[in-house]
């Protein structure tokens, strides 16, 4: 049986980018993937920097897999990794396909979204944003001929705007309505908040004017309790903080949705149902960090609301307290995907570090570590305001554990 | 109005979760057990962060740093045969 140096799960910017350190540094690696095509959520991206510069997410994942391909990156696409098991010293890695033996694991398995369960929503025609996003730029389907987005917030934003440049006709963007799962987005408040992040991305006055004033509460108060009537345009595109999706309609499949009138606490105002005819329905529940096979190889998590949910505990080298499973990308949290990236070239040196039992470059990691700190402050997608305070979260948690452990190993020796 | 149905595979609704609880006013666990909503054919994968979230409510159970119920492979969909280790090793 071969022995590898490291398995990668997940060949996204996280996964490829610490491919490209470890094949750089010779290191044995074999790279998992179970979509048919490389490069993870890179690949339905596209969207306009404040600079005026387009991220095409096609291109950047095509930059990549160059990359790794030049130095001859073993990269294994339909490869569902169900298990990893832990062994002395080493892991076995399963797939349907082959069982492989490694000393180090990377999990880069990046995000899954968030369900916003509403009556309905099993209906034929009703998807998720992140699948309306996969058909319309990776499969060049068109996802129906007039729909309508549910949740606001910066993913559904970015992709209904991907959505409208395909040409894809939206009625507009509303909340759903509130009930124990939805509870965050049918908030107008809190959507506010959040959408004041993407002020930029958003050429509206209101929007730009509230999010000047994004430390000032009371201004954004104001904004939400005199929110236009007809909405607020984003590119032409009504935005609803007002209105929120009670019920989607239909026998077989999606014929209209149910609107309602909703107050600045999301309360449902009597009398305002509104049918809408829509032959499909996009959720968006929001991010989460998938981090299944990270719990299932017996890694410590912490929950950060920042971060989008339960995340692996790791330090600034991206290291599990379980010696040899690593993390990065959107399974330490949901960022962009430039974060993702320099997370992956952290991670990729810290391993060959390991490996190699060297310290030439040390100096490198470092460097790496900087950038991704000043990756996450100049991105122009942040997930939640919140996320340094997320990531501080995390290290005093990994620091915290580790001493642990060593207060275990000495006490073993007494 | 209609059911909220919070699983998809199990078709298990918010309203018949909430009348669980309070019929036997179990643990989040135990609620997962008693309807099986997140222990259908996509392991939770749909349902997960929806399912943890009504158990939060409606048991008062803090979303603690462990994973609400724990994950167990596989984490994907298998056949037994495959299961039965008949996949061969490199
Ligand atoms: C629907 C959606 C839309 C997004 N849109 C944007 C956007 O417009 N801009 C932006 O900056 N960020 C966006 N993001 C955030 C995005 O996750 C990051 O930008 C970036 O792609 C994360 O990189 P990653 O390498 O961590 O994970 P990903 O790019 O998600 O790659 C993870 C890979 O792991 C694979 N994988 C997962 N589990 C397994 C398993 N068990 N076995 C084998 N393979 C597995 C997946 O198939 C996937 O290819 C989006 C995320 C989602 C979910
Ligand atoms: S949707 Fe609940 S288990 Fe699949």
């Amino acid at each position: 049986m071969q022995q590898l140096d490291v398995v990668i799960i997940g060949a996204g910017p996280a996964g490829l980018a610490a491919a490209i350190q470890c094949r750089e540094n010779d290191l044995d690696v074999v790279v998992l993937d179970e979509f048919p095509k490389v490069g993870g959520r890179l690949l339905g991206q596209l969207h306009q920097e404040p600079s005026g510069e387009w991220w095409n997410g096609i291109e950047e994942s095509k930059a990549l897999q160059t990359k790794a391909e030049s130095l001859n990156t073993d990269i294994r696409l339909g490869y569902s990794v169900y298990h990893i098991e832990k062994l002395e010293k080493q892991f076995v890695v399963h797939t349907k396909q082959q069982k492989f033996v490694t000393n180090n694991v990377l999990i880069a398995t990046g995000a899954a979204e968030s369900p916003a369960p509403i009556p309905g929503w099993t209906l034929p025609g009703v998807m998720s944003i992140g699948a309306a996003q996969v058909m319309t730029n990776v499969h060049r389907v068109k996802v129906g001929e007039k729909g309508i987005v549910v949740g606001v917030n910066v993913l559904s934003a970015a992709i209904a705007r991907e959505l409208q440049l395909a040409g894809v006709d939206l009625h507009s963007m509303a909340l759903p309505t509130r009930n124990v799962v939805s509870e965050d987005q049918a908030n107008p408040r809190l959507v506010m908040e959040r959408l004041s992040r993407i002020a930029h991305l958003a050429p509206s006055k209101f929007i730009q004017f509230g999010s000047r004033f994004a430390k000032w509460k009371w201004v954004q108060d104001l904004v939400v309790q005199y929110y236009p009537k007809n909405g607020i345009k984003m590119w032409g595109m009504p935005i609803y903080l007002n209105k929120a999706i009670k019920q989607i309609n239909g026998t077989d499949k999606v014929e209209s949705v149910t609107m309602v009138d909703v107050t600045m606490h999301g309360d449902i105002i009597g009398n305002s149902e509104e049918e809408i005819p829509v032959d499909f329905v996009c959720i968006a529940g929001g991010l989460y960090p998938l981090a299944e096979l990270a719990g299932v190889v017996g890694c410590p998590f912490i929950y950060s609301e920042e971060l989008g949910g339960h995340v692996p505990v790791h330090n600034e080298k991206m290291e599990t307290p379980v010696a040899g499973i690593y993390v990065a990308g959107n399974i330490t949290g949901i960022e962009s995907s430039k974060v993702a990236r320099e997370q992956g070239k952290v991670a990729g040196l810290a391993i060959v570090i390991k490996e190699k039992n060297t310290s030439e470059i040390t100096g490198k990691l470092q460097t790496a570590i900087s950038e991704v700190k000043a990756t996450r402050d100049a991105a122009s997608i942040q997930f939640h305001p919140h996320i340094p305070e997320g990531r501080a979260k995390v290290s005093a948690a990994y620091d915290d554990l580790v001493k642990a452990q060593e207060v275990e190993k000495e006490l073993e020796y007494v | 109005m209609k059911d909220t149905i919070v699983c998809r595979c199990e078709e298990v609704t918010l309203q018949e979760l909430e009348e669980t609880a309070r019929k036997y006013n179990s643990s989040a666990r135990e609620l997962k057990l008693l309807t099986r909503a997140g222990m259908g054919f996509c392991g939770g994968r749909t349902c997960r962060q929806a399912v943890d979230k009504v158990l939060t409510d409606i048991t008062g159970e803090d979303p603690t740093n462990e994973l609400p119920l724990k994950v167990a492979p596989p984490v994907r969909p298998l056949s037994l045969t495959d299961l039965g280790g008949l996949a061969k090793d490199e």
